[in-house]
């Protein structure tokens, strides 16, 4: 009898040959990529903190950390991905499971997505898909099932081709979350991706489980915070490095990440008891926002920023790839189940900034997330980063633009693709903009 | 200097006045280009090069600039030498070969905002330039054939290559050589306004880049925009003089 191979819906067969082939050319420049990248950064600040060498061996995807899951799999642990974090990586943790984000940050990878969906779709789409085809992405690839949440419209259609793979739980997000079912909407998708994680992992979601696992958050949530903080004055950490610190947090196991970060933050504010500055105090301070920046190619953007000439400094952003990743705390008032879903409930969509979201004031809740830190870290100028294909953050730029004029901080809208080719015109662009920030000084 | 991507711009300025100007073709090698147009640029200021206090760079090769120890971005020069000129300057568009831009700015001259086209060349000089060669005409005459039209066809310039194709096709259909001209400016018009726009148009709005010798693309301009912009002489130097205006406050500051 021979077992007939499901037939996939989307993604065409490549020969494995060519997977292989693919895979190792790919490879092998993201590894040069993350290499590159460290050693900027390590340029960057030569003074650089012992603490971050941990935070570079996890930044290697391919690596320490994906060695390390390996390991717990082959003890019968189960990963669960997701591509958003509205997923409730609480429920994950409480089912003994894995949670790790996917979303893919591979350039090279996005031309072959190109395979299966148009140019015209957003290149973070297009390279996950890219490097599913080819089986590039180690967290990708561990995922026992994925956690697909329906934000945008790529989004909600990306979980249809990755099911070609993998089981695909899909998460339905009520787009007005401030009415009164939005919740209880939401409070039902929750208790339906726990059961659904349940019986997955064969493991139950139990009271002190899950009050475990948002403990555990809570305390990763504190020294995020910490760090935070220490991002307000004048600068003891580059963006980049804060950066990375926050976006290990989406594969790293989460109570070492949180030891970790506690000890970085003792190191910097040690640093900032010495005045000891990574970079002088009058460099033009900068926050990002717009579509999500994933490692390792997408340091495209930070990496021109503090390497400019004039220099900039990212003191804080407002991207799903940065500090929304843990800005919020999951806050419960009681500790029964129901009590906890919904603060997780709570946590994952209310205090969301996503541009997928609407209101009968638009998504006043992202322009004020930017104003409260253009104040509380003396921002000096945003930049508003659109990579093609990103509909709703095109979108929103007027309104904050013209938000941001009325209070004096100047803005650039820089859109650019999955692709290194656009880095001398970038670089053009940023530097006019950093030179617009420290203009004063010429005059 | 300004190193832009077809030529090497230089200015001289002595007591803050024009003396002398000089040009070359940047080629591969604009480090050589920028010598040759600097050399140009003394001998017609009647100096050596030794009389320089500070040299000062712009444009998309500013790093390869020879003499300079520092640069300026392009539109902070844009900015710079627009409100040299024409004090009132709030807007300054600046369209070159390969880019287009605009640059918003306050009454010292200094540029509070900017945005530039987006990485496409149907908004910038080289498309003028290549459909200059579907029609068959010389460059320089291609504006005063479109003015010579009472009406544009209709073209869809939305990239450089279908565009080209586009007025092939009008070609064939016998549309007269004027009103594919004209459509070709109107296009290109129509995206650089539709960029000022994203930005406001705030009187009074000037227009430079080697694009403003253009009188078929200043007439669509004035036409889309519905101001009259204002083109300075030589408004393919104005980088340049940015630059060396730049130049002169460093070298108060103590800056070489």
């Amino acid at each position: 009898m021979t077992i007939e191979k499901p037939e996939r819906k989307y993604t065409p067969e490549i020969s494995a040959k060519e997977i292989q082939e693919l895979r190792k050319t790919i490879r092998s420049s993201s590894e040069k990529v993350i290499a590159d990248n460290i050693a900027r950064m390590k340029k960057a600040d030569p003074k650089r903190p012992y603490s971050m060498l941990y935070f570079d061996e996890i930044a290697d995807l391919f690596g320490k950390r994906q060695q390390e899951i390996e390991a717990e799999k082959a003890k019968g642990k189960k990963v669960i991905g997701y591509t958003c974090l509205f997923a409730p990586t609480e429920l994950i943790l409480a089912a003994d499971a894995i949670p790790v984000r996917v979303n893919s940050g591979w350039f090279d990878a996005a031309k072959l997505g190109d395979r299966v969906v148009p140019v015209e779709v957003c290149p973070v789409l297009r390279s996950t898909i890219g490097a599913k085809m080819i089986e590039l992405s180690p967290f990708l690839e561990q995922s026992d099932a994925l956690i697909s949440i329906l934000t945008c419209d790529g989004m909600t259609k990306f979980g249809d081709i990755m099911s070609d793979y993998k089981p695909v739980w899909r998460m339905s997000v009520p787009r007005i979350k401030d009415e009164s079912h939005s919740m209880r909407f939401w409070y039902d998708e929750i208790k339906l991706i726990k059961n659904q994680i349940e019986k997955f992992t064969g493991n139950k979601i139990t009271k002190g489980k899950l009050k475990e696992a948002i403990l555990e958050t809570q305390r990763a949530t504190r020294a995020f915070r910490r760090l935070q903080e220490l991002r307000k004055g004048s600068p003891v950490i580059t963006g980049r490095d804060a950066m990375l610190v926050n976006q290990t947090y989406l594969w790293d196991d989460k109570k070492r990440w949180t030891e970790k970060v506690e000890a970085l933050c003792k190191e910097l504010e040690n640093r900032a008891q010495r005045h000891d500055w990574v970079c002088p105090p009058d460099t033009p301070r900068v926050m990002l926002t717009g579509t999500p920046m994933f490692w390792p190619d997408s340091w495209k953007l930070p990496n021109l920023v503090e390497e400019a000439n004039p220099k900039g400094i990212i003191v804080a952003d407002e991207l799903c790839s940065g500090e929304r990743i843990l800005n919020d705390p999951v806050g419960v008032d009681e500790w029964t189940i129901d009590d906890m879903l919904n603060a997780i409930g709570q946590r994952h969509l209310m205090a969301s900034t996503c541009p997928c979201f609407t209101s009968e004031d638009g998504n006043q809740d992202r322009l004020n997330w930017l104003l409260n830190k253009i104040k509380e870290n003396n921002v000096q100028g945003v930049i508003y980063y659109v990579i093609r294909g990103c509909i709703l953050y095109a979108m929103e730029y007027t309104r904050i633009k013209k938000a941001l004029d009325k209070i004096n901080i100047p803005v650039y809208y820089l859109d650019t693709e999955y692709t290194r080719e656009d880095v001398g015109q970038m670089k053009t662009r940023v530097e006019a903009f950093l030179e617009m920030l420290s203009v004063q000084v010429d005059i | 200097m300004d190193l832009g991507t077809q030529k090497v711009k230089a200015v001289v300025l002595k007591d803050n006045m024009v003396v002398g100007r000089g040009q070359a073709y940047s080629g591969f090698d604009p480090t050589s280009a920028a010598k040759a147009a600097v050399n140009a640029s003394l001998k017609q200021a009647n100096a050596q090069l030794t009389d320089v206090a500070c040299f000062v760079a712009t444009g998309s090769s500013m790093e390869l600039a020879p003499y300079a120890k520092s640069t300026v971005s392009m539109m902070g020069a844009d900015a710079k030498a627009a409100t040299y000129r024409f004090p009132k300057a709030r807007t300054i568009i600046d369209v070159g070969a390969e880019e287009a831009r605009a640059v918003k700015c306050d009454e010292r001259g200094v540029m509070t905002d900017f945005v530039v086209n987006e990485r496409c060349a149907a908004g910038a000089g080289t498309f003028i330039e290549a459909m200059a060669r579907a029609l068959e005409v010389k460059l320089e005459e291609m504006g005063p054939l479109s003015l010579k039209a009472e009406r544009a066809s209709q073209i869809n310039a939305s990239c450089v290559i279908f565009g080209e194709s586009d007025v092939v096709s009008l070609i064939h259909r016998q549309e007269p050589k004027a009103e594919i001209a004209r459509a070709i400016f109107d296009a290109m018009a129509d995206r650089i306004s539709s960029m000022v726009h994203r930005l406001g148009v705030n009187p009074e709005v000037i227009l430079v880049g080697g694009v403003a010798k253009d009188p078929g693309f200043v007439s669509s301009l004035n036409r889309k925009l519905s101001v009259k912009v204002l083109v300075p002489e030589y408004p393919d130097f104005n980088g340049a003089l940015g630059a060396a205006l730049t130049a002169v406050n460093r070298c108060k500051g103590g800056q070489k």
